[in-house]
Protein backbone atom coordinates (compact mmCIF):
# COMPACT_ATOMS: atom_id res chain seq x y z
CA UNK A 1 0.00 0.00 0.00
CA UNK A 2 1.30 3.49 -0.84
CA UNK A 3 2.33 5.29 2.35
CA UNK A 4 1.94 9.00 3.03
CA UNK A 5 3.56 10.53 6.11
CA UNK A 6 2.01 13.76 7.31
CA UNK A 7 4.09 15.78 9.78
CA UNK A 8 1.65 18.25 11.32
CA UNK A 9 1.12 19.49 14.88
CA UNK A 10 -2.59 20.30 14.61
CA UNK A 11 -4.45 16.98 15.05
CA UNK A 12 -7.58 18.17 13.20
CA UNK A 13 -5.55 19.07 10.11
CA UNK A 14 -3.80 15.70 10.13
CA UNK A 15 -7.08 13.85 10.66
CA UNK A 16 -8.63 15.58 7.66
CA UNK A 17 -5.73 14.50 5.45
CA UNK A 18 -5.94 10.97 6.85
CA UNK A 19 -9.66 10.75 6.03
CA UNK A 20 -9.24 12.09 2.53
CA UNK A 21 -6.32 9.89 1.55
CA UNK A 22 -7.38 6.72 3.45
CA UNK A 23 -10.66 6.79 1.54
CA UNK A 24 -8.62 6.59 -1.65
CA UNK A 25 -6.69 3.54 -0.49
CA UNK A 26 -3.53 5.14 0.92
CA UNK A 27 -1.94 4.35 4.25
CA UNK A 28 -1.51 7.59 6.18
CA UNK A 29 1.04 7.89 8.99
CA UNK A 30 1.14 10.91 11.29
CA UNK A 31 3.88 12.59 13.31
CA UNK A 32 3.14 15.57 15.57
CA UNK A 33 6.60 17.16 15.58
CA UNK A 34 9.83 17.37 13.62
CA UNK A 35 11.97 14.92 15.58
CA UNK A 36 9.24 12.23 15.54
CA UNK A 37 8.68 12.97 11.87
CA UNK A 38 12.34 12.40 11.05
CA UNK A 39 12.38 9.14 13.02
CA UNK A 40 9.22 7.88 11.32
CA UNK A 41 10.44 8.90 7.89
CA UNK A 42 13.71 7.02 8.32
CA UNK A 43 11.99 3.96 9.83
CA UNK A 44 9.13 3.66 7.34
CA UNK A 45 10.49 5.28 4.13
CA UNK A 46 7.09 6.59 2.99
CA UNK A 47 6.19 7.24 -0.65
CA UNK A 48 5.43 10.90 0.07
CA UNK A 49 5.92 13.31 2.98
CA UNK A 50 3.43 16.12 3.57
CA UNK A 51 5.25 18.61 5.77
CA UNK A 52 3.69 21.39 7.83
CA UNK A 53 6.17 24.29 7.96
CA UNK A 54 5.20 25.40 11.46
CA UNK A 55 6.14 22.67 13.94
CA UNK A 56 6.54 23.02 17.72
CA UNK A 57 10.04 21.62 18.24
CA UNK A 58 11.89 22.68 15.08
CA UNK A 59 10.97 24.68 12.05
CA UNK A 60 9.46 22.68 9.17
CA UNK A 61 11.97 24.06 6.68
CA UNK A 62 14.81 22.91 8.92
CA UNK A 63 13.23 19.46 8.91
CA UNK A 64 13.03 19.52 5.10
CA UNK A 65 16.80 20.04 5.03
CA UNK A 66 17.41 17.02 7.33
CA UNK A 67 15.04 14.83 5.34
CA UNK A 68 16.84 15.71 2.13
CA UNK A 69 20.19 14.90 3.76
CA UNK A 70 19.03 11.33 4.54
CA UNK A 71 20.21 9.15 1.65
CA UNK A 72 17.25 6.74 1.96
CA UNK A 73 14.84 9.65 1.59
CA UNK A 74 16.67 11.59 -1.10
CA UNK A 75 14.14 10.74 -3.82
CA UNK A 76 10.95 10.80 -1.74
CA UNK A 77 8.63 13.67 -2.70
CA UNK A 78 8.42 16.22 0.13
CA UNK A 79 5.48 18.58 -0.14
CA UNK A 80 5.36 21.70 2.04
CA UNK A 81 1.92 22.20 3.58
CA UNK A 82 1.47 25.80 4.64
CA UNK A 83 -0.72 28.87 4.94
CA UNK A 84 2.09 31.12 3.72
CA UNK A 85 1.35 33.34 0.71
CA UNK A 86 1.82 31.38 -2.54
CA UNK A 87 4.96 33.22 -3.72
CA UNK A 88 6.73 32.76 -0.37
CA UNK A 89 5.61 29.14 -0.07
CA UNK A 90 6.85 28.35 -3.58
CA UNK A 91 10.21 30.02 -3.01
CA UNK A 92 10.77 28.45 0.41
CA UNK A 93 9.74 24.98 -0.78
CA UNK A 94 12.15 25.21 -3.71
CA UNK A 95 15.01 26.60 -1.59
CA UNK A 96 14.73 23.73 0.90
CA UNK A 97 14.51 20.93 -1.66
CA UNK A 98 10.78 20.27 -1.44
CA UNK A 99 9.05 19.06 -4.59
CA UNK A 100 6.21 21.55 -4.23
CA UNK A 101 3.72 22.99 -1.80
CA UNK A 102 0.03 22.72 -1.02
CA UNK A 103 -1.74 25.69 0.57
CA UNK A 104 -3.77 25.56 3.77
CA UNK A 105 -6.61 25.33 4.46
CA UNK A 106 -7.84 22.57 2.14
CA UNK A 107 -10.41 24.17 -0.15
CA UNK A 108 -11.55 21.21 -2.22
CA UNK A 109 -11.10 17.60 -1.13
CA UNK A 110 -11.00 16.41 -4.73
CA UNK A 111 -8.38 18.99 -5.68
CA UNK A 112 -6.24 18.22 -2.64
CA UNK A 113 -6.24 14.48 -3.38
CA UNK A 114 -5.41 15.17 -7.03
CA UNK A 115 -2.46 17.35 -6.00
CA UNK A 116 -1.08 14.65 -3.71
CA UNK A 117 -1.52 12.01 -6.40
CA UNK A 118 0.22 14.17 -8.99
CA UNK A 119 3.32 14.31 -6.75
CA UNK A 120 3.19 10.54 -6.24
CA UNK A 121 3.23 9.95 -10.01
CA UNK A 122 6.27 12.12 -10.74
CA UNK B 1 -1.82 41.34 39.97
CA UNK B 2 -5.25 39.90 39.25
CA UNK B 3 -7.48 42.49 37.64
CA UNK B 4 -10.81 42.45 35.89
CA UNK B 5 -11.57 44.91 33.08
CA UNK B 6 -14.91 46.57 32.48
CA UNK B 7 -15.64 43.91 29.85
CA UNK B 8 -15.25 41.13 32.40
CA UNK B 9 -11.87 39.98 31.12
CA UNK B 10 -9.69 38.83 33.98
CA UNK B 11 -5.92 39.35 33.69
CA UNK B 12 -3.82 36.87 35.64
CA UNK B 13 -0.02 36.81 35.97
CA UNK B 14 1.47 34.19 33.67
CA UNK B 15 3.54 32.94 36.60
CA UNK B 16 0.33 31.43 38.01
CA UNK B 17 0.31 28.93 35.14
CA UNK B 18 2.60 26.02 34.36
CA UNK B 19 4.79 26.14 31.27
CA UNK B 20 2.64 23.35 29.87
CA UNK B 21 -0.48 25.49 30.27
CA UNK B 22 1.20 28.58 28.81
CA UNK B 23 2.44 26.58 25.83
CA UNK B 24 -1.06 25.26 25.20
CA UNK B 25 -2.65 28.73 25.43
CA UNK B 26 0.00 30.28 23.19
CA UNK B 27 -0.36 27.55 20.53
CA UNK B 28 -4.15 27.94 20.52
CA UNK B 29 -3.80 31.66 19.83
CA UNK B 30 -1.58 31.02 16.78
CA UNK B 31 -3.37 28.10 15.20
CA UNK B 32 -4.77 30.16 12.30
CA UNK B 33 -1.77 32.47 11.79
CA UNK B 34 -0.14 32.72 8.40
CA UNK B 35 3.21 32.20 10.18
CA UNK B 36 1.98 30.10 13.15
CA UNK B 37 5.35 29.53 14.95
CA UNK B 38 4.01 26.92 17.41
CA UNK B 39 6.19 25.95 20.38
CA UNK B 40 6.66 22.99 22.64
CA UNK B 41 7.48 23.41 26.33
CA UNK B 42 11.24 23.21 25.84
CA UNK B 43 11.12 25.88 23.18
CA UNK B 44 8.98 28.18 25.32
CA UNK B 45 11.37 27.80 28.28
CA UNK B 46 14.29 28.67 25.99
CA UNK B 47 12.36 31.67 24.70
CA UNK B 48 11.60 32.90 28.23
CA UNK B 49 15.23 32.56 29.31
CA UNK B 50 16.83 33.95 26.17
CA UNK B 51 14.65 37.03 25.94
CA UNK B 52 14.38 37.81 29.68
CA UNK B 53 10.63 37.26 29.72
CA UNK B 54 9.27 38.13 33.16
CA UNK B 55 6.35 35.79 33.84
CA UNK B 56 5.38 37.68 37.01
CA UNK B 57 4.57 40.66 34.81
CA UNK B 58 3.26 38.72 31.79
CA UNK B 59 -0.46 38.10 31.53
CA UNK B 60 -3.07 35.51 30.66
CA UNK B 61 -6.60 36.70 29.88
CA UNK B 62 -9.55 34.66 31.08
CA UNK B 63 -13.30 35.11 31.28
CA UNK B 64 -15.10 32.76 33.65
CA UNK B 65 -13.50 29.39 32.84
CA UNK B 66 -12.54 30.27 29.28
CA UNK B 67 -8.95 31.09 28.29
CA UNK B 68 -8.88 34.09 25.97
CA UNK B 69 -5.27 34.92 25.26
CA UNK B 70 -1.76 35.59 26.47
CA UNK B 71 0.86 38.34 26.26
CA UNK B 72 4.40 38.33 27.60
CA UNK B 73 6.70 41.06 28.82
CA UNK B 74 10.49 41.04 28.46
CA UNK B 75 12.34 43.28 30.92
CA UNK B 76 15.90 44.60 30.63
CA UNK B 77 17.02 47.53 32.76
CA UNK B 78 14.78 50.44 31.75
CA UNK B 79 13.35 48.73 28.66
CA UNK B 80 10.36 46.44 28.22
CA UNK B 81 9.34 44.27 25.27
CA UNK B 82 5.86 43.09 24.37
CA UNK B 83 5.90 39.64 22.82
CA UNK B 84 3.88 36.48 22.18
CA UNK B 85 0.64 38.45 22.18
CA UNK B 86 -2.17 36.25 20.96
CA UNK B 87 -5.92 35.89 21.29
CA UNK B 88 -7.70 32.56 20.80
CA UNK B 89 -9.50 32.79 17.43
CA UNK B 90 -13.13 32.39 18.52
CA UNK B 91 -12.73 35.09 21.18
CA UNK B 92 -11.24 37.81 18.96
CA UNK B 93 -12.81 41.23 18.39
CA UNK B 94 -13.90 41.44 22.02
CA UNK B 95 -11.18 43.74 23.32
CA UNK B 96 -8.92 40.95 24.64
CA UNK B 97 -5.81 42.13 22.78
CA UNK B 98 -6.33 45.69 24.00
CA UNK B 99 -6.87 44.52 27.58
CA UNK B 100 -3.70 42.40 27.50
CA UNK B 101 -1.60 45.22 26.04
CA UNK B 102 -2.99 47.79 28.46
CA UNK B 103 -2.23 45.35 31.24
CA UNK B 104 1.37 44.86 30.10
CA UNK B 105 1.94 48.61 29.78
CA UNK B 106 0.62 49.05 33.32
CA UNK B 107 2.98 46.31 34.49
CA UNK B 108 5.93 48.04 32.82
CA UNK B 109 5.00 51.39 34.30
CA UNK B 110 4.62 49.83 37.76
CA UNK B 111 8.31 48.91 37.48
CA UNK B 112 9.18 52.47 36.42
CA UNK B 113 9.81 51.44 32.79
CA UNK B 114 8.61 54.12 30.41
CA UNK B 115 10.02 52.73 27.17
CA UNK B 116 8.49 49.71 25.43
CA UNK B 117 9.36 48.02 22.17
CA UNK B 118 7.85 45.26 20.04
CA UNK B 119 7.81 43.75 16.56
CA UNK B 120 4.68 43.00 14.58
CA UNK B 121 4.51 40.85 11.44
CA UNK B 122 4.11 43.11 8.44
CA UNK B 123 0.55 43.18 7.13
CA UNK B 124 -0.93 42.01 10.44
CA UNK B 125 -3.27 44.99 10.24
CA UNK B 126 -5.35 44.38 13.40
CA UNK B 127 -2.27 44.12 15.63
CA UNK B 128 -0.53 47.06 13.94
CA UNK B 129 -3.62 49.22 14.38
CA UNK B 130 -3.89 48.23 18.03
CA UNK B 131 -0.27 49.20 18.71
CA UNK B 132 -0.67 52.57 17.00
CA UNK B 133 -3.74 53.20 19.14
CA UNK B 134 -1.67 52.46 22.26
CA UNK B 135 0.93 55.06 21.31
CA UNK B 136 3.54 52.91 19.59
CA UNK B 137 5.27 54.36 16.53
CA UNK B 138 7.16 52.65 13.71
CA UNK B 139 10.94 52.78 13.75
CA UNK B 140 11.84 50.45 10.91
CA UNK B 141 11.34 47.24 9.02
CA UNK B 142 13.06 43.96 9.87
CA UNK B 143 13.76 40.92 7.72
CA UNK B 144 13.66 37.26 8.64
CA UNK B 145 16.06 35.46 6.31
CA UNK B 146 16.67 31.76 5.70
CA UNK B 147 19.76 30.08 4.31
CA UNK B 148 19.14 26.52 3.17
CA UNK B 149 21.74 23.75 3.63
CA UNK B 150 20.63 22.45 0.22
CA UNK B 151 22.56 25.29 -1.44
CA UNK B 152 26.29 24.47 -1.55
CA UNK B 153 28.44 27.25 -0.07
CA UNK B 154 30.75 29.27 -2.28
CA UNK B 155 34.51 28.80 -1.87
CA UNK B 156 35.82 30.54 1.25
CA UNK B 157 37.09 34.06 0.66
CA UNK B 158 40.86 34.31 1.25
CA UNK B 159 41.21 35.83 4.70
CA UNK B 160 42.81 35.42 8.07
CA UNK B 161 40.07 33.77 10.15
CA UNK B 162 40.29 33.48 13.91
CA UNK B 163 37.74 31.31 15.72
CA UNK B 164 36.34 32.91 18.86
CA UNK B 165 35.16 31.10 21.96
CA UNK B 166 32.05 32.16 23.87
CA UNK B 167 33.76 34.76 26.07
CA UNK B 168 35.64 36.35 23.19
CA UNK B 169 32.44 36.38 21.12
CA UNK B 170 30.37 37.98 23.88
CA UNK B 171 33.02 40.66 24.40
CA UNK B 172 32.58 41.69 20.76
CA UNK B 173 28.79 41.70 20.93
CA UNK B 174 29.03 44.24 23.74
CA UNK B 175 30.76 46.71 21.44
CA UNK B 176 28.72 49.38 19.71
CA UNK B 177 26.54 47.85 16.97
CA UNK B 178 23.97 50.62 16.95
CA UNK B 179 20.43 50.23 18.20
CA UNK B 180 19.16 46.69 17.76
CA UNK B 181 15.74 45.04 18.09
CA UNK B 182 15.22 43.13 21.34
CA UNK B 183 15.93 39.74 19.79
CA UNK B 184 19.41 40.83 18.66
CA UNK B 185 20.56 42.77 21.72
CA UNK B 186 23.69 41.74 23.60
CA UNK B 187 21.65 40.29 26.50
CA UNK B 188 20.06 37.82 24.07
CA UNK B 189 23.44 36.45 23.01
CA UNK B 190 24.64 36.39 26.64
CA UNK B 191 21.60 34.32 27.61
CA UNK B 192 21.96 31.90 24.68
CA UNK B 193 23.95 28.66 24.77
CA UNK B 194 26.54 27.49 22.18
CA UNK B 195 27.59 31.00 21.18
CA UNK B 196 30.88 31.45 19.34
CA UNK B 197 32.27 33.58 16.55
CA UNK B 198 34.75 34.40 13.82
CA UNK B 199 37.10 37.36 13.60
CA UNK B 200 38.14 38.09 10.03
CA UNK B 201 40.92 40.11 8.44
CA UNK B 202 40.77 40.40 4.65
CA UNK B 203 43.87 40.68 2.46
CA UNK B 204 43.24 44.43 2.03
CA UNK B 205 43.40 44.85 5.83
CA UNK B 206 39.63 45.17 6.37
CA UNK B 207 38.47 43.73 9.67
CA UNK B 208 35.20 42.50 11.09
CA UNK B 209 33.52 39.78 13.12
CA UNK B 210 30.52 37.51 13.28
CA UNK B 211 28.97 36.02 16.41
CA UNK B 212 26.35 33.26 16.14
CA UNK B 213 24.56 30.54 18.05
CA UNK B 214 24.89 26.96 16.89
CA UNK B 215 21.83 24.88 17.71
CA UNK B 216 21.43 21.17 16.97
CA UNK B 217 20.34 21.66 13.37
CA UNK B 218 20.45 25.41 12.97
CA UNK B 219 22.77 28.43 12.94
CA UNK B 220 20.99 31.48 14.28
CA UNK B 221 21.20 34.71 16.33
CA UNK B 222 23.78 36.38 14.13
CA UNK B 223 25.47 39.56 15.34
CA UNK B 224 28.10 41.08 13.09
CA UNK B 225 30.10 44.17 12.48
CA UNK B 226 32.51 45.48 9.86
CA UNK B 227 35.11 47.44 11.81
CA UNK B 228 36.91 48.70 8.71
CA UNK B 229 36.36 48.12 5.01
CA UNK B 230 33.39 47.22 2.83
CA UNK B 231 30.51 45.52 4.72
CA UNK B 232 29.48 43.40 1.73
CA UNK B 233 33.03 42.02 1.31
CA UNK B 234 33.21 41.32 5.03
CA UNK B 235 29.82 39.55 5.09
CA UNK B 236 30.81 37.50 2.04
CA UNK B 237 33.91 36.37 3.94
CA UNK B 238 32.17 35.40 7.16
CA UNK B 239 29.32 33.63 5.37
CA UNK B 240 31.59 31.52 3.16
CA UNK B 241 33.76 30.50 6.11
CA UNK B 242 30.81 29.79 8.38
CA UNK B 243 28.96 27.65 5.84
CA UNK B 244 32.10 25.70 4.99
CA UNK B 245 32.46 24.94 8.66
CA UNK B 246 28.80 23.84 8.99
CA UNK B 247 27.61 22.75 5.53
CA UNK B 248 24.67 20.67 6.79
CA UNK B 249 23.10 23.22 9.11
CA UNK B 250 20.10 25.32 8.26
CA UNK B 251 20.35 29.08 8.95
CA UNK B 252 17.76 31.51 10.25
CA UNK B 253 18.42 35.21 10.76
CA UNK B 254 15.84 37.07 12.80
CA UNK B 255 15.14 40.74 12.50
CA UNK B 256 17.90 42.07 10.31
CA UNK B 257 17.32 45.73 9.63
CA UNK B 258 16.14 46.27 6.08
CA UNK B 259 18.88 48.84 5.39
CA UNK B 260 21.72 46.77 6.87
CA UNK B 261 24.71 47.33 4.55
CA UNK B 262 25.78 43.66 4.80
CA UNK B 263 22.54 42.38 3.23
CA UNK B 264 23.67 42.06 -0.42
CA UNK B 265 26.16 39.37 0.61
CA UNK B 266 23.38 37.35 2.22
CA UNK B 267 21.29 37.50 -0.93
CA UNK B 268 24.32 36.54 -3.06
CA UNK B 269 24.81 33.52 -0.81
CA UNK B 270 21.30 32.28 -1.53
CA UNK B 271 19.52 33.55 1.57
CA UNK B 272 15.83 34.20 0.97
CA UNK B 273 13.37 36.43 2.75
CA UNK B 274 10.85 34.49 4.80
CA UNK B 275 8.77 37.41 6.02
CA UNK B 276 9.05 40.95 7.42
CA UNK B 277 8.28 42.54 10.73
CA UNK B 278 7.73 46.16 11.64
CA UNK B 279 9.60 47.38 14.72
CA UNK B 280 7.64 49.76 16.94
CA UNK B 281 8.59 51.78 20.02
CA UNK B 282 6.59 53.62 22.66
CA UNK B 283 8.24 56.44 24.61
CA UNK B 284 11.73 57.89 24.25
CA UNK B 285 14.53 55.37 23.85
CA UNK B 286 16.70 55.32 26.98
CA UNK B 287 20.47 55.59 26.99
CA UNK B 288 20.71 51.87 27.75
CA UNK B 289 19.23 51.13 24.32
CA UNK B 290 21.19 53.66 22.32
CA UNK B 291 24.51 53.13 24.03
CA UNK B 292 24.40 49.51 25.20
CA UNK B 293 26.23 48.25 22.16
CA UNK B 294 23.45 45.82 21.49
Amino acid sequence: MTKILIIEDVPDNAELVRRIMSARGYEVLHAMDAETGLEMAVATVPDLILLDLGLPDHDGLTLAGWLRAETTLANIPIIAYTAWPPDTARQMAETYGCNGYIGKPIGSVKEFAAQIESFLKV
Amino acid sequence: MNSTTTTGIKLIPASHFTVEQLTAIYNQTRVDYMVPMPMNEARLIEYINTYDVDLEHSLVARQDDQMLGVAMLGVREDRAWITRLGVIPNTRRGGVGLALCDGLLEQAESMGIRFQMLEVIKNNVPAHTLFLKLGFYEVGELLVLRGSPIIPPADPVVADVQRLDRNEALDLVGQDRGTQPWTNQSETLSNASEVSGLRITLVDGSTGWLVYQRQKFLLTRFAFKTQSGNPVDMARAFLTHLHHQYPRLDTQLENIQVHDPHLPAFHESGYVESFRRVEMWRGSPPASLIGQGA
